[in-house]
């Protein structure tokens, strides 16, 4: 606890801090022009998954009367630091970030905390702890295990597959792999025939899609790291005229809702991406007037199975009640 | 005007610091850490999660799990009115949002069903004795789940360098368990038998039969 910011702070900003005891709401409006700014970076939008985190942590930002600074690195670790310096060099109070890279990622965030500017990451982990202020990541190895029990039981237990992982310098992608067979394995009659990676990407997964399907047209299942690689398999698959192949992939996004209800991708994992990206505002919101967030730095959030019964109820990464 | 506007500050600063439960929390988490044999921030060379689960589970784990364990029917009742009241008084969860409560109970009953044909093998429990099945056990090989390490309260994923680590000690733990409680229990002709049963189970499933992993298991006869 810090007691830095009520002696520095100008007048107005401490009201807004009064403000948090009860009455917060209509304050913010006024201070528009004296509004702190947050840095929001992530993976390029192109994946609706990257695009409704960056949506939600503005909306709650803007809600919370901060400015914001939407930004993508395109998972690339050098891009990224230079957006941690433009975070820097315009004064934000807080950055949220989804990473290029566990490793290559610790440097930029150390850059911002030494530059006394705190960072929230969420979805994908750093390998380092006190450098962020908060990791608030999907349970991905509960999601994971639930993908692959719906996986095993569509498959009836046998048959041969195929495994789409995702970007390896993302613990994402191994972490998912590893909550996989620690189910599919225990089936001695489901016999994995490729596992690639496709970089999270669907046009990548189309043309390996393409190429495994070649090699193996004996196959009956593919199991896929994130949905847009899903949706990038299905779309190969369907091309050649392969819609039997059981596909279930990872995220809850629209795209795969809309195909699990016409009856192309048979399920998929909810993360709550949504949610996820307001929590770590909120955290932001409350390190930034108190100093602490209240929560230990690495903190899960459990993911929810997708099929058919459920899919009517997802919209933009969150569950309707 | 500074002066009151400050005082505000002071009290939400104080009031904000109040969950004190977390230094304590860090401090069983070090204390784990250094049992354990792992370290946050350490490579994943260094880090071995059978060694972790095998260093702690009978001086720790078992016992803790014996003094936290409510008695099922008194526990399922409370579940019933409160979960969260539930949760407080026989659970643990990491983090109030986004993930569920992880209760740990014990209890005797009758086994009135077997499904041993899968290697996540299990048999349904009949508890008060109605004849009807209300708790699902996992009786291995191969367990499910993480209930065993999420009912920890001094195992945090902060302790962890990340989310493989993390996992690879819940199936250290599973698979541990499994060897140590489970590896001489029969798989045939285990229906009308007596099981009791000190065991976890996550509170995922508001109504279901919640789906016990065990830590301790004693199998009795027919009568």
């Amino acid at each position: 606890m810090s007691f830095r910011t009520p002696f520095r702070t100008p007048f107005r900003k401490l009201l807004l801090t009064a403000g948090l005891a009860g009455m917060l709401a209509a304050g913010a409006g006024s201070l528009a022009q004296a509004a702190d700014l947050i840095a929001i970076i992530t993976p390029s939008h192109d994946n609706p998954f990257f695009k409704a985190e960056a949506e939600g942590a503005s909306k709650r930002a803007k809600a919370l009367g901060y400015e914001t600074l939407v930004l993508v690195h395109n998972d690339d670790a050098n891009k990224q630091s230079q957006l941690i310096d433009t975070a820097i060099a315009r004064g934000a109070k807080a950055i949220i970030l989804d990473n290029a890279g566990a490793d290559a990622t610790v440097a930029a965030v150390q850059k911002a905390k030494d530059a006394k500017i705190p960072s929230f990451l969420i979805d994908r982990e750093i390998n380092a702890a006190g450098v962020a202020v908060s990791q608030i990541v999907s349970n991905n190895y509960q999601g994971a295990q639930l993908g692959a029990q719906e996986f095993v039981k569509l498959m009836g237990e046998k048959g041969n597959y195929v495994e789409l992982v995702g970007k390896e310098s993302d613990t994402n992608a191994g972490i998912r792999s590893k909550g996989y067979h620690d189910v599919i394995d225990d089936y001695p009659d489901l016999k994995m025939v490729a596992r690639q990676s496709a970089n999270w990407s669907q046009t990548e997964a189309f043309s390996k899609m393409e190429s495994i399907l070649q090699a193996n047209p004996n196959i009956k299942g593919v199991i896929s790291g994130n949905d847009t690689m899903a949706m990038g398999a299905f779309a190969a698959l369907k091309a050649a005229g392969r819609t039997d192949v059981i596909v279930v992939g990872f995220d809850g996004s629209n795209e795969v809702r809309d195909s699990i209800l016409s009856g192309g991708i048979k399920a998929t994992v909810l993360q709550p991406a949504y949610r996820q990206a307001e929590i770590a505002v909120e955290q932001a919101d409350k390190y930034i007037k108190t100093g602490s967030t209240g929560q230990s730095e690495k903190q899960l959030m459990d993911c929810v199975l997708i099929n058919a019964d459920t899919a009517k109820k997802l919209e933009t990464f969150a569950l309707a009640d | 005007m500074r002066h009151p506007t400050f005082l505000i500050t002071v009290v939400l600063a104080g009031l904000l610091a109040l969950p004190g439960c977390k230094l304590v929390k860090n401090e069983e988490l070090a204390k784990a850490k250094a049992e354990g044999g792992t370290q946050a921030g350490a490579g994943a060379s260094a880090f071995d999660p059978d060694r972790m689960a095998r260093d702690m589970w009978g001086p720790r784990i078992v016992p803790y799990l014996e003094a936290k364990a409510g008695p099922f029917t008194e526990v399922q009742a409370l579940i019933a009115r409160n979960p969260d009241e539930a949760g407080t008084r026989f659970g643990y969860r990491e983090k109030p949002e986004g993930m569920p409560w992880t209760i740990a109970s014990r209890f005797e009953g009758r086994i009135v069903a077997a499904n041993t044909a899968s290697r996540a093998a299990t048999v349904d429990v009949d508890v008060d004795g109605d004849g009807t099945a209300d708790a699902v056990v996992q009786i291995g090989p191969v367990i499910r789940g993480t209930a065993l390490r999420d009912r920890l309260d001094f195992i945090s994923f902060n302790a962890f360098t990340n989310q493989i680590d993390y996992a690879q000690f819940a199936k250290s733990l599973n698979t541990l368990m499994a060897e140590t409680a489970l590896a001489k229990l029969p798989r045939e002709d285990l229906v009308g038998r007596k099981l009791s049963v000190i065991g976890v189970f996550p509170l995922d499933k508001p109504g279901g039969k919640p789906l016990v992993t065990p830590a301790v298991v004693t199998l009795g006869d027919k009568s």
